[in-house]
């Protein structure tokens, strides 16, 4: 049995942890842009870590259960109510046949997670359930939709204690990685770029998060095209940052000043327009023991 | 093609768990098959900790699980390997794929264009650009999207200044020295010179593996009709 879709929203999409081992065929690595609320509701549940979701973009979406089972909602705060009652998050729920659950409009953050007991059992498609709109692989969720899950009755409650919980309206620091043509910025333009307060656009999606601010320049505007980094921070002709996320092609040809350390990534995921963001140095080695910290606390293991 | 060729590479890091090797600085067209054996080298050695690998042009970019291998190992592993290469262990064979193309202004609405500033009638055109097989360079902007190389002096054309909304799919299309085919329907800026029959979309799964970075790509010209009969559409 299944949820059906009620009301899709403005953009709700189905992701899990991403589409690995695609790169040479053209792919994107997809998956969920904030993985840390991500992680914790497939956690809460005792879910493995890259069960599928549903990424609910700015709200608005409606489901009804069709079968009892448990959830778990995370990140963006859109007034989450089941039965017109308002409803916890960051803990698991238990709902029942014929529940209503319903998003309404962004509060605090940008993108909720739904995740559900077991996972959301949805075709996969190419190693992954994640949809990617670009690539036209799956769609976005429209009226009439069914998204299957099973029947649980039991489980253990799970939260997370509330000085746990992210706070989304602060402005964000991104640590970065000194990678790609770092070094091919001269130290007036690095200066330039590590001192000021960009703000995050409203031409920002899946693929990329656009920013404003003092232009720098680089020594090349075109290279030959090269393979990329989720969260490489690519400089183009107008010297302004676009950070590539999880749907930017899996190649690219301007010039790259670093790369953002991913769990800084889920932070930018929950960011409005006009939200400030700076950016500070990291090394490789302090970003692998934040990470392998992460991804063992979450039980991430993604090679065999 | 000198020594020095070949033992030239150069690794960088891409990211907290990812590396690029640059093979070469300049495109050339000895590194795609390079680049396809050392990561069929890499896959078959060090399968259990690459999570994904891209080939493009004169690079290499590989991704690695974290929670096994620390960034200056990694680096380690792979100079072995780079340096094992370097001996010439090779398992890669690139393969020739037939791409059958109607050529008329019906499916390419670029071509009128490019015939008059070329100067050149269709017969020849078409004798050009199906005189040689063309290598995969690089796979990207959307899956199954082969940038082929290199294409003749007399039909390259630069880029359109406006990218067109839609560009349907099977579109065979000229930039500069590369040509390429949409797979999908999709936005575009290559001038488009005809269309194929085949389907290349992911509607059939196995494409994606249609394309190989090191494998050639020869067209060849077809009719109107056979275009129809092999199911292509106008």
């Amino acid at each position: 049995m299944s949820f059906e879709v009620i009301h899709p929203g403005f953009l709700s999409t189905i992701q899990d942890y991403g589409r690995f081992n695609h790169g040479m065929h053209g792919m994107s690595q997809s998956g969920v842009m904030d993985e840390h609320a991500y992680c914790w509701g497939n956690h809460l549940l005792g879910n493995r870590f890259g069960d599928a979701v549903i990424e609910i973009n700015f709200g608005g979406l409606i489901l009804e259960a069709q079968i009892d089972t448990f959830i778990a909602v995370t990140g963006a705060d859109f007034d989450f109510k089941i039965n017109d009652k308002l409803a916890q998050m960051w803990c698991n729920v238990q709902i029942y046949q014929g529940d209503i659950l319903s998003w309404g409009n962004p509060k605090i953050g940008v993108r909720a997670y739904l995740a559900v007991k077991g996972g959301l059992n949805t075709p996969i498609l190419f190693d992954s359930r994640s949809v990617n709109l670009r690539e036209q692989i799956g769609a976005k969720l429209t009226r009439g939709d069914k998204l299957p899950y099973k029947l649980f009755k039991k489980t253990t409650f799970r939260s997370i204690p509330t000085k746990y919980f992210p706070n989304y309206k602060k402005d964000v620091v991104l640590r970065l990685l000194p990678t790609y043509q770092f070094n091919d910025f001269d130290i007036k333009q690095r200066q330039l770029f590590f001192q000021q307060d960009y703000t995050v656009t409203k031409d920002s999606d899946r693929t990329g998060c656009r920013l404003n601010g003092t232009p720098i320049s680089g020594k090349n505007s075109r290279m030959i095209s090269e393979g990329i980094s989720y969260g490489s921070v690519e400089i183009t002709t107008d010297g302004l940052p676009i950070i590539l996320l999880k749907d930017t092609p899996n190649i690219g040809g301007y010039p790259k000043i670093g790369t953002v350390f991913s769990l800084d990534l889920s932070k930018l995921a929950q960011r409005h327009p006009n939200t400030k963001v700076s950016f500070e140095l990291m090394s490789v080695e302090q970003a692998q023991q934040k990470r392998k910290e992460f991804n063992t606390f979450f039980k991430i293991n993604i090679t065999p | 093609m000198h020594y020095n060729d070949f033992v030239m590479h150069n690794i960088t890091l891409a990211g907290e768990n990812s590396i690029l090797i640059y093979f070469g600085n300049k495109i050339n067209a000895a590194l795609p098959s390079k680049i396809a054996l050392f990561s069929h080298l890499l896959k078959t050695t060090l399968g259990n900790i690459v999570i994904d690998m891209t080939p493009s042009y004169t690079s290499l970019h590989i991704s690695y699980d974290l929670n096994k291998i620390t960034y200056q190992a990694f680096i380690n592993k792979v100079e072995i390997l780079l340096n094992q290469q370097n001996n010439g262990v090779s398992s890669f064979k690139p393969k020739i794929i037939s791409i059958p193309v109607y050529y008329d202004t019906e499916v390419g609405p670029d071509l009128n264009r490019l015939l008059l500033e070329k100067n050149l009638d269709i017969r020849l055109f078409i004798k050009i650009h199906t005189a040689q097989p063309y290598l995969v360079y690089a796979i990207g902007f959307s899956p199954v999207f082969a940038y082929l190389g290199e294409v003749n002096r007399q039909i390259q054309m630069p880029r359109l200044t406006t990218p067109r909304v839609t560009v349907p799919a099977g579109s065979v299309a000229i930039a500069d020295n590369q040509t390429a085919i949409y797979p999908t329907g999709s936005s575009g800026g290559w001038n488009i010179i005809g269309r194929t029959s085949l389907d290349l979309s992911l509607n059939n799964p196995d494409n994606i593996n249609k394309f190989q970075v090191g494998d050639a790509v020869q067209f060849h010209a077809i009719t109107r009709d056979e275009y129809l009969q092999n199911g292509g559409l106008l």
